[in-house]
């Protein structure tokens, strides 16, 4: 696994340690999230019993606007939309329908959608938000945390805002300060605050 | 006395009855025949002596003939449940590997066997293990877990238990009481194949360990032998009741070390069964006993030992 800004695996047994630095490893591998997570502080300890998982995100990708991957051509009646990219073209029609409704948006061909002129708010369409890549990125480093966790520790809390995020698991239930008490101090140790 | 040794036959397609012919000439068992496109396994029991006479006949069909200590047995691999944290690494490739040593693996995915103080085994799972020769527990990395949580998930098994989990050997020793017939260290929840040489040196690790295991209990065997050899019994049902050929089971009547697997519907099939000779004036009834299985509605033989019937075959 390439290095990590900061990868620490802690628990009170050492062979367990060791084998949940490759668990981790291959984890975050299999699920393409080393380019993504900077810094990650797990730690487990099977007699409480908790696991606990703290990291830090590289920046997150910004909300991919229309302008980002179309050309905006106004006509006297008709707007051109010219796609450079086809990745976002369905959540762009998505949008596109829900503000002109699906008769006015014409699709000749794959690289090329016809949109009526002189409707409200055309100025601002290169702006129009077409979709988030962070949101699915916060689902899949959760997803990963799950998959990291012990199976059996099912009484969960989790934390993903910005770059920062956490995952507490217990098979018994987590005591209420459990992140003043537990998981703020290893943020403490990367060097940043929750 | 001919003694029978377990063997696998590897080859191609093409004159490959001629094989199955001779073992059948000579006295031995073919338990399971797979046919992988232009490839033959046949797992079969042959005379010890004639080994050498099947791989002269193999020869120029480019046959191999290899020992397969596990072949005739019936092994359950108990993974703490099937989900991602468990699957496909391990379970499979464990299962896979006794595979190829000839075993017949069922994996067991228990509905709550993670966790270290909810873990748990039910009424089936219990009934469904005890079915099997040997059970392969997968554990994990954590020694308090195992410890914890080990004397639960054998609550009530009495078939020979081989341990795996992260710790080493010598741990799993000291935290398992009452032991259990087998244990492999360092391997425990790994997220990835088995495919570093380490890897695959615990995987020939565990296939010794079991090998070990059952050998132990074939000594036991010996000192008191079953009525009919399982295998004998198999051929015996699949000449008598054409309707097992029809299976699509990729076996659909399973040979184990004291019995056999038939996977027919129980109520339909078991008197059937019961009523079928074995040799003259003797039934299968008298020398097995015809059970129903918990594993979906099979038929479960149990093969009685001489000391009980006082009938050999």
């Amino acid at each position: 696994m390439p290095p990590l800004n900061y990868f620490v695996v802690e628990s009170p047994e050492e062979v367990g340690r060791k084998a949940y630095e490759r668990v981790a490893g291959d984890v975050l591998q299999d699920l393409d999230l080393i380019k993504v997570i900077d810094r990650l502080h797990i730690y487990v300890d099977p007699k409480i019993p908790i696991f606990i998982a703290a990291g830090v995100l590289h920046h997150m990708p910004r909300t991919i606007r229309v302008g980002d991957f179309a050309n905006v051509n106004r006509g006297d009646t008709r707007i051109v939309l010219d796609i450079g990219d086809e990745t976002y073209l369905a959540p762009l029609l998505r949008v596109l329908w829900e503000i002109y409704g699906k008769e006015n948006v014409e699709q000749p061909d794959r690289f090329t959608v016809i949109l009526p002129a002189g409707m409200a708010g055309e100025e601002d369409l290169e702006q129009v938000v077409v979709a988030d890549p962070g949101e699915t990125l916060h689902k899949d480093v959760i997803y990963a945390m799950q998959y990291l966790a012990p199976e059996g520790f099912k009484v969960r809390r989790q934390y993903i805002r910005g770059e920062r995020f956490y995952y507490v698991a217990s098979e018994d239930t987590l005591p209420g300060d459990v992140v003043e008490r537990m998981v703020m101090p290893l943020f403490e140790r990367m060097g940043v605050t929750l | 006395m001919t003694t029978l040794v377990p063997v696998t036959y590897k080859g191609g397609v093409y004159r490959h009855d001629e094989i199955m012919d001779l073992i059948d000439d000579l006295g031995g068992y073919v338990v399971q025949k797979h046919v992988m496109a232009q490839d033959v396994v046949l797992q079969s029991f042959v005379p010890r002596e004639d080994i050498n006479l099947i791989r002269a006949v193999a020869k120029p069909l480019a046959g191999q003939v290899t020992e397969a200590p596990l072949v005739g047995t019936e092994i359950a691999v108990v993974s703490p449940s099937l989900e991602i944290h468990h699957l496909p690494h391990t379970s499979c490739d464990i299962a896979e590997y006794l595979r190829r040593s000839g075993a017949k693996t069922n994996m067991v995915g228990l509905a709550r066997g993670f966790g270290k103080r909810i873990a748990n085994l039910n009424d089936e799972e219990r009934d469904v293990i005890n079915e099997h020769d040997l059970a392969v527990y997968m554990l994990g990395n954590f020694e308090e877990c195992i410890q914890h949580k080990f004397p639960v998930l054998r609550r009530g098994i009495h078939v020979p238990i081989v341990v795996t989990g992260a710790p080493d050997r010598e741990t799993l020793m000291r935290i398992i009481d009452p032991p259990v017939e087998g244990y492999v260290g360092g391997i425990g929840r790994i997220m990835h194949r088995f495919k570093r040489p380490e890897e695959l040196a615990k995987l020939d690790e565990l296939v010794d360990e079991v090998s070990r295991v059952l050998d132990a209990r074939r000594d036991v065997l010996a000192k008191d032998p079953l009525s009919v050899f399982p295998p004998r019994l198999m051929t015996i049902i699949e000449e008598e009741i054409p309707e097992v050929n029809f299976l699509t089971h990729p076996t659909p009547v399973t040979v184990q070390m004291e019995g056999l697997r038939v996977k027919l519907p129980y109520d339909s099939y078991a008197p059937e069964i019961r009523s079928l000779e074995v040799a003259e004036g003797v039934t299968v009834g008298d020398v097995a006993e015809v059970k129903p299985s918990r594993m979906r509605n099979y038929i479960l033989i149990r093969v009685k030992p001489f000391s009980e019937t006082r009938i050999l075959v």
